[in-house]
């Protein structure tokens, strides 16, 4: 049964309440855009030469895709969802061939941004594959082929140096993780990232101390029996603290304490083995793989970071981290951005009244940065109401997906979702100062055509497949 | 089970990332206040109005420092297109190269933002500026200081751009200001100065003006510094440095009733007007570097030893102690026959005290100073030496008067502490005779010397001397300078202390030189020694005799006699103020002629 208030908000079988969030953010953000290039020379709203008079456009473009999508029967995207995805994958090979390079990045051909479609090819032909019947997301072959759909789109941008809008696709990992992917995945990669942190954060002694107790911690909290682990943990000091002493004062030769603790470390995994098999614990094999895959791993993080990443990705990672900072370049940005943010205070200066953004002191506003005109202007209520605006829309998609009754409008649901939940934690994020810069637009809020469009498909769609089912079958419910 | 599990993991993670967001967010717009300060750094540019400074008068409204507007040239070296250099430098007056030199360093600093190029341009030049257009180059207002009388240097002062160290003393000025640098405009400097308005500009992220902030309520106006009239008189003044040219030495007239300064002469002197403008650091080290220093005011900063000036003081402090009377003789022939003895010029002999006053007997006032210090009413020299220094002290010697000048020092009236270090408390009166004579330790200004004849015409009060009557903007000027200060001699004894002084110049005493029929000049002179070569020549006088209208101190070093040189400029000096006429203009010209040669100084130039 669903509820009066429900029936309200979806007259026509239309999701409403989404649209109504829809249409608020893309107002808002045209508000703020407006704000950020703001002149007093040129200050007519429809000045197609002002990137407000040209968001007007596109805005009005994407009004008639949003209608053109509500009116096309929706069984279509489920047939042209593999002919759209090479479509749009020759067209970035096209980008990359012929494209024109902006800011470093060659993502442009004949003025629109491809990569910004491909997320919405990539879901639909995700969802299209991944709906059918035989897929089982525990048969290695099939994820191959989801890493394959995934990775295709994701190689050929990041040839066109694009980087940030490549990430975006691991967001799909959201959507994975709801259609049953294993977990471990998911604690593996939060390890990971934790472990490249604090690779940075923290000497390396204390790293190797942390990653035993964490080993020792873990396998406590999976076989119990806490005791003999406190035992292990005090021979283990002990051993440690006997090879030090003997090397240093006996053999004169000079070790550190890491290496000691390392050795230490090493020498008892014969101890756990044999305890191991006495007890028939298998598991600790698991923790012992464990500690020596992430000891492993922090070993490669110098190497990765000083020899993969660029130099722009270096610095942007250790301003973030704090490690390090140069205000006037690589940092200048996101400390200017903050502080444009900052001295909105709790209500604002108000519209049009933001000194930081009238002045251009943050650079990139109307587009990756138009987060600071809204927490300039409209201050932490503004801003707040933002988020939570997106935090509705977010979770109306999730709720969109969970009442669908065929897999393939589910699955699409939560890739919307993934890419909407992606772009505005990172885009904020990087404006406040707690994620990494990386150049990705605001949803309905930075300035472009192509962004604006494709975000506007991707919404209209899944909404037009949630009007679909609802229609369809209404007996479902019953 | 497992599925509603993940589906609620899902939106908790959304729900944890926004609220982390929202909580960082309002860590940064409300607790968080330093991103308010940094945006107004970013964005606000605090631009100084400078206030014209305020003005100077002489005592009869006559100027004696003046305000001129000057206008800074400054430039926005991004806005510059098609200038002409030489053009401009034609106008300006400099060489090109210099222009161009100014011109690149204003860019090395900023190319979006205004430097100066040239400083203090008059207003001739602004207009013919004007007249071209030069973009990107504008001026700004300031004043500069201009001193029609060219005279007085060292009285006036002079103004100078702050240095780092006043500006971390006083938040008040900042680098470009100006400030009061000596004299007057020091003393006076936050009277004079006004009040520096602001005029808060935005600036976009180039540095470019972006229009007023908040639409002006947070400017403030300049207020313009206010005008002083000052006790000097200038035609006085102009006399007394006319007639002190070619001597090294000081010459101060007060009004005795109110304390005013009515001269105030160092020589040699300056033009203020020379430490005015662009020459101002060249004329500056050459002031400097002249050996007869004549940046350095003697007037309130040199300690002389009085000389036979100070013989008044030594009856003064006789009579009151009760050690003499004014009917007491004392014998002398050729000198003080004690001790070391002390050597006298040929007069008549025995004197009394009046008579010993007008011939200026030094062996009668060694005889009272040994009365006064060896008194048997105090156990010991040391404590009767004490009183004595104590009767000198309340005439104003021996430490600051407290004047609202500037760079007064206190001279020195040596204590029986100091003897006693000096001599091992081997001393007596005897050791220290030179003192009753004005000679050995005694260090004296002109300026006390001054307030001294003050004192003697005043019978017995002085009120500080002081050089500003008044402030514009004020009903009243420190009320230390309305107060009488008496000193520890009764009003009584004064009289014929004043009877020998006028018997000095009146009736053929040593003074004799500075009488000017029917002024009543009551004065005294002083012969002292110098160990710099010749003796210094000092004279002090009031007039007329009966309320006393001017007291004036001469103190010329290496002049000789006092009559030879001190005493003619002081009775000048008081006929021209009592009379507004000179009837000696051979002795003004005889006197401004007179060169007196200061081999010391000369020496120290090599230095």
């Amino acid at each position: 049964m669903r509820s009066n208030e429900e029936n309200s908000l979806t007259v026509g079988g239309l999701d409403w309440m989404t649209i109504l969030v829809y249409t608020v953010l893309v107002l808002m953000g045209w508000i703020n855009i407006y704000a950020a290039v703001y002149d007093e020379a040129h200050s007519s709203i429809f000045d197609i030469s002002q990137r407000y008079g040209m968001q007007l456009i596109w805005i009005g473009v994407s009004a008639f895709i949003a209608i053109s999508i509500l009116l096309i029967d929706d069984k279509y995207y489920h047939i042209l969802a593999y002919p759209l995805y090479w479509f749009s994958i020759l067209v970035l090979i096209g980008v990359l061939l012929f494209g024109k390079e902006v800011n470093g990045a060659k993502s442009w051909l004949f003025g629109i941004q491809p990569s910004e479609f491909v997320k919405f090819t990539t879901a639909l032909a995700l969802a299209r594959y991944m709906s059918s019947y035989s897929f089982d997301i525990r048969n290695l072959k099939h994820l191959l082929h989801v890493a394959i759909l995934l990775g295709l789109p994701v190689l050929i941008v990041m040839l066109q140096n694009d980087t940030g809008s490549a990430l975006v696709f691991g967001s799909f990992l959201f959507m994975l993780y709801r259609e049953g992917f294993n977990g471990w995945v998911y604690v593996a990669l939060i390890m990971i990232i934790s472990l490249f942190i604090f690779s940075f954060l923290l000497e390396p002694t204390a790293l190797l101390i942390v990653l035993i107790l964490v080993c020792v911690v873990g396998e406590g909290m999976t076989n119990g029996n806490w005791k003999s682990k406190a035992i292990y943990l005090a021979g283990l000091a002990l051993g440690s603290t006997l090879i030090y002493t003997v090397c240093q004062l006996l053999l004169s030769i000079d070790i550190s304490w890491y290496l000691s603790i390392l050795i230490a470390a090493t020498l008892s995994i014969g101890v756990v083995i044999l305890y191991a098999y006495r007890y028939k614990i298998n598991n600790i094999l698991t923790f012992i793989l464990l500690f020596f895959g992430s000891l492993g791993f922090t070993y490669t993080v110098d190497y990765v970071f000083n020899n993969v990443l660029q130099i722009h990705q270096q610095k942007r990672i250790l301003d973030l981290l704090g490690l390090e900072s140069d205000l006037n370049h690589w940092g200048y940005n996101v400390n200017q951005s903050k502080i444009a943010i900052g001295s909105g205070g709790f209500t604002g200066k108000g519209f049009l009244e933001g000194t930081q953004t009238k002045f251009n002191f943050v650079p990139e506003q109307s587009t990756d940065f138009i987060f600071c005109t809204v927490g300039e202007e409209w201050g932490f209520i503004g801003s707040a109401i933002v988020i939570i605006l997106f935090v509705i829309l977010i979770l109306r998609l999730i709720r969109m997906g969970e009442r669908q009754q065929e897999p393939f409008g589910r699955i699409y649901c939560y890739c919307v979702a993934s890419v909407f939940l992606f772009h505005v934690t990172i885009n904020i994020g990087m404006t406040i100062g707690i994620m990494p810069v990386i150049g990705i637009p605001l949803p309905f809020f930075s300035y472009g055509g192509s962004s604006l469009i494709a975000f506007t498909i991707l919404l209209f769609v899944a909404i037009k497949l949630d009007a679909s089912k609802h229609n369809e079958s209404p007996f479902v419910n019953q | 089970m497992n599925r509603s599990n993940r589906i609620r993991t899902l939106k908790g993670t959304v729900l944890l990332i926004a609220v982390v967001i929202l909580l960082r967010l309002f860590y940064i717009q409300v607790l968080d206040e330093t991103y308010k300060t940094n945006a107004a750094n970013n964005v606000l540019r605090y631009m100084v109005q400078y206030p014209p400074r305020g003005e100077v008068y002489d005592r009869n409204g006559e100027f004696l420092v003046q305000s001129k507007e000057a206008y800074d040239l400054m430039v926005t070296p991004r806005e510059v297109h098609d200038l002409d250099t030489l053009l401009m430098s034609r106008i300006l007056e400099i060489p090109v190269e210099q222009l161009r030199e100014e011109l690149a360093k204003a860019r090395r600093y900023s190319p979006y933002r205004a430097s100066v190029v040239v400083k203090q341009l008059p207003k001739e030049t602004k207009l013919k500026l004007e007249e071209h257009s030069f973009p990107g180059f504008y001026t700004v207002y300031r004043t500069v200081r201009s001193y029609p009388t060219k005279m007085a240097g060292n009285l006036l002062g002079y103004v100078g751009e702050v240095n780092e160290r006043i500006i971390e003393r006083n938040p008040y000025y900042r680098s470009g200001d100006y400030i009061g640098m000596s004299g007057i405009e020091q003393a006076y400097e936050e009277v004079l100065r006004g009040v520096k308005g602001v005029k808060i500009e935005m600036v976009d992220v180039h540095g470019v003006p972006q229009g007023s902030y908040a639409n002006g309520i947070y400017d403030t106006l300049a207020s313009p510094g206010v005008a002083i009239t000052c006790t000097i008189d200038a035609r006085l003044q102009a006399l007394a440095e006319e007639l002190m040219q070619g001597k090294v030495g000081s010459v101060v007239a007060i009004e005795p009733e109110t304390g005013e300064i009515l001269v105030m002469a160092s020589s040699p002197t300056y033009d203020p007007d020379e430490l005015v403008g662009r020459e101002r650091g060249n004329n500056y080290m050459k002031l400097l570097n002249d050996p007869r220093r004549p940046l350095y005011n003697r007037a309130v900063m040199s300690p002389y030893p009085p000389g036979s000036t100070f013989k008044v003081l030594q009856g003064l402090i006789g009579l009151q102690e009760g050690v003499l009377v004014p009917e007491q003789t004392y014998p002398c022939h050729g000198g003080y026959p004690y001790g070391r003895g002390m050597k006298c010029h040929a007069h008549s002999s025995p004197r009394d005290l009046k008579g010993a006053i007008q011939t200026s007997c030094n062996a009668y006032f060694c005889y009272v100073f040994r009365n006064i210090i060896e008194n048997k009413k105090y156990k010991n020299i040391e404590e009767g030496f004490d009183v004595w220094g104590d009767y000198v002290r309340s005439f104003g010697y021996g430490r600051k008067l407290g004047s609202d000048f500037n760079g007064e020092l206190n001279g020195n009236v040596p204590t029986s502490a100091f003897y006693d270090k000096a001599y091992r408390g081997r001393w007596n009166g005897l050791t220290i005779i030179s003192l009753s004579i004005g000679q050995g330790e005694m260090g004296c200004t002109p300026l006390q010397m001054a307030n001294m004849v003050a004192t003697i015409a005043n019978r017995g009060y002085y009120r500080i001397p002081h050089v500003v009557k008044r402030i514009h903007d004020r009903d009243s000027i420190d009320s230390r300078f309305y107060e009488k200060h008496y000193t520890k001699v009764d009003s009584r004894h004064f009289d014929p202390i004043v009877e020998g002084m006028y018997m000095a110049v009146n009736e053929g005493g040593t003074g004799h030189v500075a009488m000017v029929p029917g002024l009543d000049i009551c004065g005294k002179t002083g012969t002292a020694q110098n160990p710099h070569g010749r003796d210094n020549s000092t004279f002090f006088c009031f007039a007329p005799r009966n309320n006393p209208k001017i007291a004036v101190s001469v103190y010329i070093e290496n002049g000789g006699f006092g009559a030879t040189v001190a005493a003619p400029i002081a009775s000048l000096l008081t006929e021209y103020y009592l009379t507004d006429t000179i009837k000696r203009p051979d002795l003004v010209e005889r006197i401004k002629t007179m060169q007196i040669a200061y081999p010391y100084y000369e020496k120290q130039r090599g230095k």
